[in-house]
């Protein structure tokens, strides 16, 4: 009989193996590792920076440097985590045959990894704005680690679904590609949720991104507000999504080996 | 011995579910070297992943208290941008094996692969891939050892080692084997079991299983 410890064990092991694997094999050209944390670095910056030279100010409050930073990596956060862990099943696919790997341990170490890497961004991104002097005080940074936090969990359980689905239907894949591009433009990256008239909120605060990013501006300037937003559809929706999820992979797994 | 219990296997495709077996329930033997025998398409790789557990069946259970290795088949587990001893860690790690370091020795003086240990896998011939992932394999300490045609690139006289090391662990170690080339089967085997029509036949005399099998064969072809 295992033991519920020597499993835990075993699990450590495999994703520890897994993580190391995917380091060597996905930087393993000149740029090396260095390259993961640079371009979404130099994505974000570049794109906030010349946003606020074209029209410097405030959104509501909020320098727009730092307004446009906060929006673009929380899409950045959902768009890459959800390609890499939808193809992470696909991806590891011939590591199956050893049977001590499992779809899950290929969700869980792309998800972890590129976690992991988007910690870096923040760091380098927080470093940048010191140096350039656009520090500043965070109003309420449990509530910001928290949506963090959150924004991750949620990103990774709809990756989850996505791989699951591509397994049976390939062609989710390319569903997928169409669904996140939009996601840009409506989720109150370059416009913030107060500028619309509030009869369209409706058709905008389906997205749980629009909450992720607006309460993440909330909690970083108290000045910003967060009407129309709420944590607690942020927390439904990530409850609901990490069952489902769940749900799925437990039905589906061992006919996703075989696939 | 493993056990087979009421095992269904089929695989979906345009035309339903194409049922490999159905209630199978059967006692693999693992006392002896055993070969799987069988016509393309019979479901000798089927058989012989869901043993190794890397695909589950779809009702029914395998049931065995011996540990296993996993397939070892020319490419599996195997990353053709990362360099031999990095893929080596890697299944070392998975595998749990005591000293990381130790095995990693081990595996590169049974592969035979010198410097080119530390080249990426793309860069190796496919003889070459063979032996990384027999020596890979050999080295964790396994009950039951499933092979697939690996050997079957290896030169002579990586062959007789592998053999040699086989036959040293055949103490306490079985291996199943799935090949179509009998001579090879004759090296490392000494008994069969012949996979037809989703029934499993076991022959403890490796020479009486082959007779069947390729008479089968033989009264097919005459039979058209």
């Amino acid at each position: 009989m295992v033991t519920f410890k020597a499993q835990l064990y075993a699990w450590r092991s495999v994703i520890f193996a897994l993580f190391l694997r995917e380091l060597q094999s996905k930087f393993n050209d000149k740029f090396g590792l260095g390259w993961a944390f640079l371009e979404p670095f130099v994505f974000i910056f570049a794109l906030s920076f010349f946003r606020s030279i074209l029209s410097p100010g405030d959104v509501h409050s909020v320098p727009l440097f730092i307004f446009m930073m906060i929006g673009l990596m929380g899409l950045q956060s959902l768009t890459t985590c959800l390609q890499s862990v939808s193809t992470s099943i696909k991806r590891n696919k011939p590591l199956y045959a050893f049977r001590q790997v499992q779809p899950i341990s290929a969700i869980l170490t792309a998800g972890f990894l590129e976690f992991s890497i988007k910690v870096i961004v923040v760091a380098l991104l927080a470093l940048a704005l010191y140096l350039i002097g656009e520090g500043f005080a965070i109003h309420d940074p449990l509530l910001l680690i928290s949506l963090f936090a959150l924004l991750w969990i949620f990103s990774i359980s709809l990756g989850l679904i996505f791989a699951i689905a591509a397994a049976f239907v390939p062609e989710v894949d390319k569903i997928k590609s169409m669904l996140t591009r939009p996601l840009m433009f409506i989720s109150c990256v370059f416009f913030s949720l107060q500028d619309f008239p509030e009869k369209f909120w409706p058709y905008l605060t389906w997205n749980p991104l629009v909450h992720f990013n607006e309460l993440a501006r909330y909690a970083c300037f108290e000045s910003y507000g967060d009407k129309g937003v709420s944590m607690a559809f942020i927390v439904e929706v990530t409850i609901a999504t990490v069952f489902l999820s769940l749900a799925m992979y437990h039905i589906t797994w061992k006919r996703v080996l075989s696939r | 011995m493993i056990k087979l219990e009421n095992l269904t296997k089929s695989y979906p495709s345009k035309m339903g579910p194409q049922y490999i077996f159905r209630n199978l329930n059967f006692n693999f033997p693992t006392e002896n070297n055993v070969a799987i025998l069988g016509k393309n398409g019979a479901g000798k790789s089927t058989l012989f992943r869901m043993l190794a557990k890397s695909e589950y069946p779809d009702r029914g259970r395998v049931l065995t208290n011996k540990a296993m290795s996993w397939p070892v088949a020319l490419q599996t587990g195997i990353h053709p941008q990362m360099t031999g001893r990095e893929n080596t860690r890697f299944i070392g790690r998975i595998n749990n094996v005591t000293s990381i370091a130790e095995y990693e020795e081990k595996v590169q003086a049974f592969a035979e692969l010198d410097k080119r240990f530390d080249l990426p896998v793309k860069n190796y011939s496919s003889g070459m891939r063979a032996k990384l992932v027999f020596a890979c394999c050999m080295n964790v300490g396994f009950d039951i050892y499933l092979i697939d045609e690996a050997t079957s690139v290896g030169d002579p006289l990586f062959r007789k080692k592998a053999r040699l090391s086989l036959k040293e662990k055949s103490e306490e170690a079985g291996v199943i084997m799935v090949s179509h080339e009998l001579d090879q089967i004759r090296e490392f085997c000494t008994s069969a079991v012949i996979i037809d029509d989703g029934k499993l036949h076991y022959y403890e005399d490796l020479e009486e299983g082959i007779d069947v099998y390729t008479q089968d064969a033989d009264n097919k072809k005459s039979l058209k």
